[in-house]
């Protein structure tokens, strides 16, 4: 073959080629025109998809709630024709008629026809074919830009080799856009959805959940365990009180209709100060507007006492409080279990608070409680730590001055629907983890004393880390499982959640309810739970200094949860991981309904519950002879 | 893996074990039972207490395992094996965790005449506390729309598939602008 010919052969290839690919785009631009109705809707779809960063998913769910003026119009053209081919006719005859007038609108034929005539006769046109049009326009819409956006991360479209990444980056943008315009809609986001879901916010962005244009968690996801990560400022207590609030009203909801016990919502704040007790007011405000009866702040306006836990609990709840040391220290406090076990355990029943149980750690006390005959070995105990009871009286005295007397009573769990716990973890570290156990035991006791109305209970910890170092967060989530309480936690950052990366990595993998991560420099471990997921990496090879149109595909994993983009993340924006997936919240800011009746502005004053008349028992059977020290003082025979 | 890693060394079912005591089972067991041993070992038996072994060498494992354990037992209804938890051997009446349903169940969806009475009680005090504009904006293109149709193909089969499917983009993008109803 002679050059001529070899030259003539290609240009006739690349001509046909170039013949092909016009006739192709031909045919489809004759097909648009034809079925322009069809190209208009589908048009609008698609332009609206890609400026408001829609996903297809919103497109098909369009295309399908317009279906119903598609059955609506087969019925009506049932109705009028008696038979559905003669409907279907008509609606065929209606597009056949609109054409010499929409081609005398677009044709300019203005002395055959008038303009305004033309532009009523195709809106007639149109608004005949409609029914149809629309939901078949909605739904190719919501292919092609599904394909569009295919092509574009695959690297098949896009002009340069960077289209994947300012297309992105961009639809971030648009979804961020639309997620917010919804969350501030009044009513797009209220505390209690549709079949008991707590809304959260707006959904910016899915991948491998299911797309909603409001994001909406189960209320049985808080019943599990939770964990919230997000550093300061990044709108975690926003979200914290928006789940708390729906998780009330939803059992709130249950229990009137009958499906369930009442809510009982126990927060605790680790960081207290100001800042708390405005979170406290917060909350207390949109729990009376969800309908809650009583809210309460503690320390400051009402008081739990610790002694009302079993003897047993309580004893070892005491000893836990106190520091105790490790080596020769383990004899000590070993003795120390002994005489509080001894204290609390005495026949009589358990004291009734601080001042009665440190008269108990005397050993002339000790001694009479137990010198019954019947617990001989519980004496021998008595007579044997005697020496040691000065020192744990003292101890035990500070730890109870230092603790105050919000625990020492009046006042239950059950009084309250809420109760909202200051602890000042920051100011006073070591006596709000003493304080923490104490409340997390009253908890425990709560969701399982047979004697109490059986309630619903969601345990909730902000800021845990102030208050961790004696009640492990693994310990908390052992507990909240074994009760049958939900339990939810947040931190500031990954290693606010645990002691050692082992236990970090057992609390994140163990919170079934879900993990939200918000802006956090470290989030890598917490999005490594939301796996990877298959995606097509495409490369496109360099011509010189320009990207040429060959290149390469291969299946590579990409994040679920993309770190930076969590790194990224605004004020208010979530990433939920649950399942293996992950969807980004714009967060709603929290608001009652303005609806609500008589919603209380200040809390009543807590019904004053004193102690009845319960005197300290008296040790049985009574002392055989009176000590003469008693009455007279030491040395006064 | 053994349904009770702790059977499986030999160690009470209790969640307080220290790692010493785990270690030394199952040292114990694998001495005995290694596949390198001259008499060939039992590696069934030794399979099963490394398993176990590796449940339980933790704190967090053990007590994982132990909740499990008395979670099986409230199961069955076998109380009495665990009289510290199930005190008169019968269920103190904890709630056990439901599961997460992925979609709410159908009954929730259904709407009662009392919901449907309150519903369009709260509809004027929601109009008026949500965003009435917008709202009457949409109202009016709606409405505006549907009359355009109606002029424009009366009596025709499309005229009330175009006049539902305006109701129904009214509806579906107008409840946003209702504030939400009391107690919500």
């Amino acid at each position: 073959m002679s050059i001529w010919s070899w030259l003539k052969l290609s240009a006739g290839l690349w001509l046909l080629r170039k013949a092909v690919r016009i006739a192709r785009w031909l045919l489809l631009f004759v097909v648009a025109v034809v079925a322009w109705p069809l190209t208009l809707v589908t048009a609008a779809g698609y332009v609206t998809a890609w400026r408001r960063g829609w996903p297809p998913a919103r497109l098909r769910g369009a295309a399908a709630w317009a279906l119903t003026g598609a059955g609506v119009w087969l019925l009506a053209a049932a109705l009028r024709f008696r038979a559905w081919r003669t409907a279907a006719r008509a609606g065929v005859r209606d597009w056949q008629h609109s054409w010499p007038r929409v081609g005398a609108l677009f044709a300019g034929h203005w002395g055959q026809v008038w303009p305004h005539a033309a532009a009523l006769a195709t809106a007639r046109a149109f608004v005949l074919l409609a029914p149809a049009a629309v939901p078949a326009g909605l739904g190719l819409a919501a292919v092609l830009w599904a394909w569009r956006k295919y092509a574009i991360t695959t690297g098949l479209a896009g002009i340069t080799a960077s289209a994947p990444i300012t297309f992105d980056a961009r639809q971030w943008r648009r979804q961020v856009g639309t997620a917010k315009d919804l969350t501030e809609a009044p009513g797009a986001v209220p505390l209690l959805g549709r079949g008991g879901k707590i809304p959260v916010g707006g959904t910016i962005r899915a991948v491998g959940h299911r797309w909603d244009p409001v994001f909406a968690l189960p209320s049985e996801a808080c019943t599990r365990h939770m964990v919230i990560v997000g550093a300061t400022g990044s709108g975690k207590t926003n979200l914290m009180i928006r789940l708390q609030a729906g998780w009330f009203t939803a059992n709130l909801d249950a229990a009137r209709a009958g499906r369930g016990n009442r809510p009982l919502l126990v927060v605790l704040d680790g960081k207290g100060g100001r800042d708390s007790r405005r979170k406290a007011d917060r909350t207390r405000r949109l729990l009376y507007g969800a309908g809650a009866g009583r809210v309460v702040v503690w320390p400051d306006e009402a008081a739990l006492s610790m002694w009302d836990l079993p003897p047993r609990d309580l004893a070892v709840l005491l000893y836990q409080m106190i520091e105790t040391g490790t080596g020769a220290a383990a004899y000590y406090a070993d003795v120390m279990q002994a005489v509080l076990t001894l204290a609390v355990t005495a026949p009589g029943g358990p004291p009734l608070n601080a001042t009665s149980f440190l008269d108990r750690l005397d050993a002339k006390w000790l001694a009479r409680a137990w010198n019954d005959g019947r617990h001989r070995r519980e004496a021998a105990l008595a007579h044997a730590a005697a020496k040691h009871l000065a020192d744990i009286q003292l101890r035990l005295a500070t730890l109870l001055e230092r603790l105050g007397p919000s625990l020492d009573g009046p006042g239950t769990l059950a009084d309250a629907d809420a109760w909202y716990f200051i602890l000042e973890g920051t100011r006073e570290p070591s006596v709000a983890q003493a304080q923490a156990m104490a409340l997390i035991e009253l908890a425990a006791y709560a969701a399982t004393n047979p004697y109490g109305e059986p309630r619903a209970m969601l345990l909730a910890v902000d800021d845990y880390s102030a208050v961790s170092g004696r009640v492990p967060l693994s310990n908390l989530y052992e507990r909240g499982r074994s009760l049958g309480i939900g339990v939810q936690v947040s931190a500031q950052s990954w290693q606010g959640l645990g002691a050692t990366e082992d236990e970090r990595y057992r609390i994140a993998a163990t919170a079934d309810g879900g993990v939200w991560v918000m802006q956090t420099p470290h989030p890598e471990p917490l999005t490594a739970l939301a796996g990877k997921t298959r995606v097509l990496e495409t490369t496109r090879k360099l011509a010189g200094k320009s990207w040429g149109d060959e290149g390469t595909s291969r299946e590579q994993r990409a994040w679920t949860a993309d770190p930076d983009l969590i790194r990224r993340l605004s004020i208010g924006q979530a990433c939920y991981i649950h399942h293996g997936g992950a969807t980004f919240v714009q967060v709603a800011r929290p608001k009652p309904s303005p609806l609500t009746l008589l919603p209380p502005s200040a809390p009543e004053p807590p019904p004053v519950q004193l102690p009845g008349p319960r005197h300290e028992p008296a040790p049985w059977p009574p002392p055989a002879s009176v000590d003469l020290d008693d009455i007279f003082g030491p040395g006064a025979v | 893996m053994s349904p009770n890693p702790f059977a499986a060394l030999g160690l009470p079912e209790r969640p307080d074990l220290d790692d010493e005591t785990v270690r030394a089972a199952w040292r114990a067991i694998a001495v005995a039972t290694h596949p390198d041993r001259a008499d060939g070992g039992d590696l069934a038996r030794y399979t099963q207490a490394t398993a176990a072994f590796h449940e339980l060498n933790t704190p967090w494992g053990r007590s994982e395992a132990y909740a499990d354990l008395v979670e099986q037992a409230r199961r069955e209804g076998r109380y009495n094996d665990y009289p510290e938890r199930y005190p008169g051997s019968t269920d103190p009446g904890t709630t056990p965790l439901p599961t997460i349903p992925a979609r709410a169940p159908l009954w929730l969806h259904l709407v009662s005449p009392w919901r449907l009475v309150f519903a369009v009680v709260w509809l004027p005090p929601r109009i008026r506390r949500g965003r009435p504009l917008r709202l009457l904006i949409r109202a009016a293109v709606a409405a505006g729309l549907s009359l355009a149709v109606l002029t424009l193909i009366p009596g025709d089969p499309a005229a009330p598939a175009d006049v539902a499917v305006l109701i129904t983009w009214f509806v579906l993008t107008g409840r946003k602008d209702l504030a939400p109803p009391p107690e919500r």
